[in-house]
């Protein structure tokens, strides 16, 4: 008797004593499917677990099938092969299972050795249609899902994809980290360059500061040398000028050799001439000694009320226009600490300047706490030019200074001196309208 | 690795085998039965197999040592609660389990046994009456 041909109902793989339990608890249910009493049941599967140990103990793993045969009479057919089992010793292991069985037989095959048994079923068993073995079928399936063996197996598989996964991972991260090194070798050379390249700008700016240190070295060295030329220039120009003054003089003395109208008027005219140039230079001396720093203020008490009248007296005679009035105000503190002489100076230096270039209206002085003003209704200075007139020898191109021409020094001067008294000396003018120059001195 | 508990009821051990035996279950079930009845000194041992449905020689023979194991340290085993279907196979397969006593549940274990010790502490010979009593019961 064989089992006839035909696809198996089940199909188990024993390896190690766990899958014996596996196998005689399907073989269990396979019998109870197939129709099989109680009895036959425990029977079979006890049968299975039989072979399956004498199989195991023999040498090693086995596949078990089930194949039930819907033939006359209707048959569990199991065939369990094992390649490595010795067939001496399963056929007398097996030996007392024959009882439990229909059929037992052990054979030598190609492929291993090969265990068959067979158990009738009994006659009300339901037919093993080809129907109801599918349904047999999807019963175990739904049954017994996977054995220890599959769940093993499947377990294995997914630990083989966990590691993958963790290779890949790891593998990404030696990635990203060799990206990440290699930014950052970027960013040091970056960071190196932005450094070389600061470095380099700095060495230039000390560079650039070093020159420019020079640069201040020679320009007040230029400045002192100005200074100095012009205070030798000046008082090498004041000796002849004054040898031509007095020279003059002693022309028009009446003790000398009469002159001709004619020539009085000539001389004359080359002593007007004479003391404008010594104006001119005894200026430029001045201004000489002030940028120079020789002109130390002697600070005391001043009557400024003094101050005024003095000023007020020299000034009515260059005050030759009846349309122009001259106001000096009376001063509002009576009294300052300043420089009298140097103070005198550069208020008389204003006032002539105002005097100069007004053609009608007034020249006003006044004096509130430290601050003079001189405010005239003159030509006035655009906005432009305003900085200018403290130039040396800077004169404002107009025509409207009708009358005197100023020697361009008269401001510069004034600036300066006020400079050396500590204050601050500025303008504030309409074209058209007047001029106003703020004396601010510390009070006190 | 499984471990069938070993639970000392009274003056006896109780063993109740729920799950499919193993060679290393079992002998570890041996080692743990063994120590016990040294550190206990009881001298009755109940092996309760009612939960398994299918008793091939290997659980035959694992339970012929245990029981020889038990007699060996001067206890007294009882394999109670064996299924019919499981008993016809056992014979069938030439296996009557020689040397152990059985009885039908635990119940009726202790009694067995509690009544063999009374015979051996009384001087009677109760070897073949116990016998008798697992079959009647």
């Amino acid at each position: 008797m064989t089992p006839s041909g035909g696809e198996p109902l089940l199909q188990v793989r024993v390896r190690a004593e766990p899958d014996i339990f596996v196998a005689r608890k399907l073989g269990r249910e396979v019998a109870r499917a197939v129709g099989l009493e109680r009895q036959d049941q425990t029977r079979f599967a006890t049968a299975l677990s039989e072979i399956g140990r004498v199989l195991l103990a023999a040498g090693g793993a086995a596949d078990i099938a089930f194949l039930p045969d819907g033939a006359n009479p209707p048959t569990l057919w199991v065939v369990m092969v094992s390649p490595a089992a010795a067939p001496d010793a399963v056929t007398q292991g097996t030996a007392p299972v024959r009882r439990l069985v229909d059929s037992l037989e052990v054979s030598d095959a190609r492929f291993g050795t090969v265990v068959r048994l067979s158990r009738r079923l009994p006659t009300q068993a339901p037919p093993l249609t080809r129907k109801r073995l599918d349904e047999i079928r999807d019963e175990l399936a739904h049954l017994a899902p996977g054995s220890p063996l599959e769940e093993l197996a499947d377990q294995n598989e997914q630990l083989i994809a966990a590691l993958d996964e963790v290779r890949a991972q790891r593998d990404e991260l030696a990635r990203l980290n060799a990206e990440l090194e290699e930014t950052n070798r970027g960013v040091m050379a970056l960071y190196h360059q932005l450094s070389d390249e600061l470095e380099e700008t700095n060495r230039g700016v000390v560079a650039l500061y070093g020159e420019l240190d020079e640069k201040s070295v020679q320009l007040r060295a230029a400045s002192e040398a100005k200074s100095r030329f012009l205070a030798n220039v000046s008082h090498e120009l004041r000796a002849p000028v004054t040898a031509i003054i007095g020279l003059g003089r002693l022309l028009t003395d009446s003790a000398s050799d009469p002159l001709t109208e004619e020539q009085s008027r000539q001389v004359e005219l080359i002593r007007g001439s004479a003391t404008d140039l010594l104006t001119l230079v005894n200026d430029l001396l001045d201004l000489a000694k002030a940028e120079a720093g020789r002109i130390e203020p002697e600070i005391s008490d001043v009557d400024l009320k003094v101050v005024f009248g003095e000023l007020r007296g020299t000034l009515r005679a260059l005050a030759t226009r009846p349309e122009v009035e001259l106001i000096v105000e009376d001063p509002d503190p009576v009294t300052l600490r300043t420089d009298e002489v140097l103070l005198a100076r550069v208020l008389r230096n204003l006032m002539t300047n105002a005097l100069k270039f007004t053609e009608r209206g007034s020249v006003r002085l006044s004096a509130r706490g430290s601050v003079f003003t001189v405010a005239d209704t003159g030509v006035g200075i655009p906005e432009e030019l305003q900085e200018r007139i403290f130039e040396e020898f800077y004169q404002v191109p107009s025509g409207v200074t009708a009358r005197g021409t100023g020697t361009g020094l008269g401001l510069p001067y004034a600036r300066r001196l006020v400079t050396i008294l500590g204050g601050t000396l500025t303008l504030q003018s309409t074209p058209g309208v007047g001029s106003t120059f703020t004396v601010t001195l510390p009070e006190a | 690795m499984e471990r069938v508990p070993v639970l000392k009821i009274g003056d006896m051990l109780l063993v109740s085998i729920q799950v499919d035996m193993e060679d290393q279950t079992a002998l570890n079930l041996q080692e743990d039965l063994a120590d016990k009845i040294v550190a206990t000194g009881c001298r009755g041992v109940i092996i309760d197999i009612s939960a398994l449905d299918i008793v091939d020689s290997f659980v035959g023979r694992m339970l012929a040592t245990i029981a020889g194991i038990s007699k060996v340290l001067d206890a007294e085993t009882v394999v109670v609660g064996m299924r019919p279907a499981v008993a016809i196979t056992l014979v069938e397969l030439g296996l009557s389990l020689p040397g152990i006593r059985t009885a039908l549940n635990v119940e009726l274990g202790m009694a067995l046994l509690a009544r063999a010790r009374f015979e051996a502490e009384g001087g009677g010979d109760a070897g073949e009456d116990d016998e008798t009593v697992a079959a009647a019961s």
